[in-house]
């Protein structure tokens, strides 16, 4: 007799099948939540991490900064293609004849989240805030090209009408810079520079206070297309359509969930069950996978951000700039790149990636092992004796760790010295690496608007973003002081490569790649901008439901 | 036992007993070859590892089993096989070291509690309830920060955690051997307090210790991996079988062979260890016939 399966075990296998299905994606019958998302207007988008925070002017994270864009906005957007300044708060603005005095006309229909009136004078304040020194703001020297800001921030005068930024009237701005700065409009859509809603700051808190609870779920009040919904740490960010928002007819998603996906294997299993529209990384070994499937989701283009370690300057073998040179000769990044990254990122041996606005950094750091071994020979440590105990600090991430494991093998064999690596949790291993509490720590920086000024003053002494502790007083007068002052680009060019070579001699930064950027996108987004900073416009972005079906017969 | 007419009166020890007893469980006895066996291998493996174990071949990459990596590569183009000997040594030491110190704790602590009771033991079996309630992870975390990130202290942590569990099994045993007849005969034949407990209680205990114990290795095993992947515990190039498991998971579609041969390895230690426990129990079960 045949044997056959009674009823009740049958349809418990066939949930058995069901639920292996699901955990595929491939389950017909139970909706997912991409399938549900396209539907409601739902997007789905792993962002990396559990954001450190949500105030503009405390935030220098890439997963902070993508939730950050969809709450709040800037007196500039940048048009999404062609990275060009377009009206955001501003509806427009004029330039003076010497560049140096920008004013900026308002949007009378701009409101905040909870219908509070927004205009000119929120723009003075939310600077005065981020002038604060005891608020920390790792960018406030973003703030430097406005007339007096440094001088300010510095405690050099204490007066902040003398700083260039004035409220002509309620809808009217006035800025004035030092120099004409080519990139000013640009910085004006990074969130250092953003409004910031000062009843609720101060219902919360002084104004200088950091770590207040008016960024948490129900007390924040942002300006953006979107506003915050709902914030379960390690779980997600909701954001939803801002009514109040000027632009709010033409916003087309009805909903955004940012999930913390530390894990980028765990992310793609995610995406490929359709729980995510969007993967912030794809797994090194997947990337091959993908290709070869051809289904168009996986989407791979140039980034501006760059991958380097920073060393400790203040760590006592660290602080010999021949110690430094040895250890950055002594790594492959050829082989980093093609063997172990595997998805068209370049070696780089300068900080700037190549052909940011048509600047090309000049480097004399080449792969070469016996000059490195010489370098280390001479710095006291032969062949690695008596080299002290140094530890590598990654955040925790399967590429950080492939990366750090591969350095760490080259150290060994071209210089025969003995590195230890330490991972640790995002907020963590930003906290070690802004007290300085670290020997070699992983680090990247992603362009925050295309100018190489952006990847050269961040090693200004005492820079937020420095955190090597180095510091040459004669590269801060050629950054902030020689490069605004030249009188055309490629002399202003001809000033940054001649910094970066000084980076480079002394090599506190050891560079390694210049990324890509790899993500899984769910064919049904559309209006996905691939530009080089990779800035998505949240307000733009909408879900077409049919596209996705297309794609699941394909 | 054959000889059991010319050794009535003689006696024969618990240990000779339970050696003969274990030799006819051919499955213990499995076990017994397999864990002397991997305990030999990776007291040896510096010596005979094919391989350096942080020796990369990043032009290699992660290959198959082929005929100069018998067990594969990794995505380093390191050696598989040299890998998971390394990745044995630290498992098994972590195993029997945490073990170690959980039973060592464990046993004295449960058994004082027990033997001596009353106010004694109250106090003593509440502190076990206390710590029992502090999530554990919290509690190692915390130990590795104030006393830093070494191996050996890791060991130690583990083990000072799982203790709990076994003092509280020694106890209940211990209590209710206390009132057992024998020991009340012992008593009236006058053997002294140590005797009995050396005797007649430790011996009744050993049963479910010994099974604790093997339950114990390979839940330690995997906390380790735990740890490590935290950043807590074991930092590359160094590796252990939880690790090499936790990567192969990563990549287990595209190259399987990553995370089968740790997991084998893994497997059959266990496998090994609750065999051999087993039959160790069975074996010193004093209560079990003499026959």
């Amino acid at each position: 007799m045949k044997q056959t399966i009674p009823p009740p075990l049958r349809s418990a296998s066939v949930l058995t099948v069901c639920l292996l299905g699901f955990a595929l994606g491939a389950c017909g019958s139970g909706e997912n939540r991409v399938t549900a998302g396209n539907r409601d207007g739902v997007l789905h988008w792993g962002n990396a991490s559990e954001p450190q925070g949500l105030d503009p002017h405390i935030a220098t994270g890439v997963p902070e900064h993508k939730i950050i864009m969809a709450l709040m906005e800037g007196l500039v957007l940048k048009d999404t293609t062609t990275l060009e300044p377009i009206p955001g708060v501003a509806k427009r603005w004029e330039i003076s004849d010497d560049g140096l005095v920008y004013t900026f006309y308002l949007r009378e229909n701009a409101r905040w989240s909870n219908g509070d009136p927004h205009n000119a004078h929120d723009y003075v304040w939310s600077w005065w805030r981020a002038l604060q020194p005891a608020l920390g703001n790792l960018y406030a020297y973003m703030y430097f090209p406005i007339k007096n800001a440094q001088a300010y921030y510095e405690g050099k005068i204490s007066d902040f009408d003398q700083v260039g930024v004035k409220a002509l009237d309620d809808f009217t701005l006035q800025v004035s810079l030092n120099d004409p700065t080519p990139y000013f409009l640009q910085l004006l859509d990074h969130y250092s520079l953003f409004p910031v809603h000062r009843p609720t700051i101060e219902k919360f808190g002084a104004p200088d206070e950091r770590g207040t609870r008016w960024t948490f779920e129900g007390n924040l009040v942002g300006n953006g297309a979107f506003q915050l919904e709902e914030w379960k740490i390690n779980r997600y960010v909701r954001v939803g359509r801002n009514p109040y928002y000027w632009g709010a007819g033409d916003v087309k998603l009805n909903q955004i969930y940012f999930y913390p996906t530390e894990n980028i294997t765990t992310e793609e299993r995610m995406f490929r069950a359709g729980q995510l529209h969007y993967t912030y990384e794809v797994p090194v070994d997947k990337v091959a996978v993908y290709q070869e499937k051809g289904s168009g989701e996986l989407q791979i283009y140039p980034y501006l951000g760059s991958y380097f370690y920073r060393f400790n300057t203040r760590v006592e073998h660290l602080s010999d700039r021949r110690v430094r040179r040895a250890l950055a000769m002594a790594v492959d990044r050829q082989q980093i790149t093609d063997q172990v990254l595997k998805a068209g990122q370049v070696p780089s041996y300068a900080v700037t990636p190549p052909d940011t606005m048509g600047y090309f950094p000049e480097s004399d750091l080449t792969f070469d092992p016996d000059k490195a071994r010489a370098l280390l020979t001479e710095a006291g440590y032969p062949d690695g004796a008596g080299f002290p105990k140094t530890e590598i600090l990654y955040n925790t991430s399967e590429e950080h760790r492939k990366v750090a494991v591969a350095i760490q093998q080259m150290w060994k064999q071209y210089l025969n010295i003995d590195v230890t690596l330490l991972n640790q949790e995002w907020k963590v291993y930003l906290d070690s690496e802004t007290n300085m509490d670290y020997e070699i720590s992983r680090a990247s920086w992603i362009g925050d608007y295309v100018d190489p000024n952006n990847f050269l003053d961040m090693w200004l002494c005492n820079g937020g973003n420095n955190r090597t502790g180095w510091c040459n007083p004669e590269y801060d007068r050629l950054v902030l002081e020689a490069a605004p002052k030249a009188s055309s680009h490629e002399e202003r060019l001809e000033i940054f490569k001649t910094a970066e070579k000084m980076l480079l001699a002394d090599m506190p930064v050891l560079p390694i790649y210049i990324y890509t950027s790899k993500h899984l996108i769910n064919p049904a987004i559309r209006n996905f901008p691939k530009n080089i900073l990779n800035q998505p416009s949240f307000k733009d972005i909408y879900l077409d439901p049919s596209a996705a079906r297309v794609a699941e017969a394909h | 036992m054959s000889t059991a007419l010319a050794t009535a009166e003689k006696g024969s020890s618990l240990w000779a007993d339970a050696w003969i007893k274990l030799s006819r469980n051919h499955l213990a006895l499995f076990g017994l070859a397999v864990v002397l066996t991997l305990c030999l291998v990776s007291l040896l493996t510096p010596w005979i590892a094919p391989y350096g174990y942080e020796q990369q071949n990043l032009m290699l990459g992660a290959s198959p089993p082929s005929a100069e990596h018998w067990l594969g590569t990794d995505v380093f183009g390191r050696d598989m096989l040299t890998r998971i000997m390394y990745g044995g040594r630290v498992s098994l030491l972590v195993g029997f070291i945490a073990t170690a110190v959980a039973l060592l704790i464990g046993v004295l602590w449960g058994a004082v509690a027990g033997f001596v009771g009353g106010r004694v033991d109250t106090v003593m079996m509440r502190m076990v309830d206390i710590l029992y309630a502090l999530p554990f992870m919290i509690f190692i975390v915390l130990l590795m920060v104030v006393f830093g990130r070494n191996i050996f202290l890791l060991f130690f942590a583990i083990g000072a955690v799982e203790w709990l569990t076994m003092a509280r099994i020694v106890r209940g045993q211990v209590m209710s051997l206390r009132r057992q007849e024998f020991v009340e005969a012992a008593h009236s034949l006058g053997l002294s307090q140590w005797a009995i407990i050396r005797r007649h209680i430790i011996p009744n205990t050993l049963g479910p210790v010994i099974v604790y114990t093997t339950l114990t290795i390979p839940s330690v095993m995997l906390l380790e991996a735990f740890l490590s992947f935290l950043g807590l515990g074991i930092q590359p190039p160094q590796s252990s079988w939880g690790l090499l498991i936790n990567y192969g998971v990563e990549t287990m579609e595209e190259y399987p062979w990553l995370l089968i041969f740790p997991g084998i390895a893994l497997s059959l230690t266990l496998f090994a260890l609750n065999f051999l426990g087993d039959g160790l129990r069975d074996a010193l079960d004093p209560r079990a016939s003499k026959d």
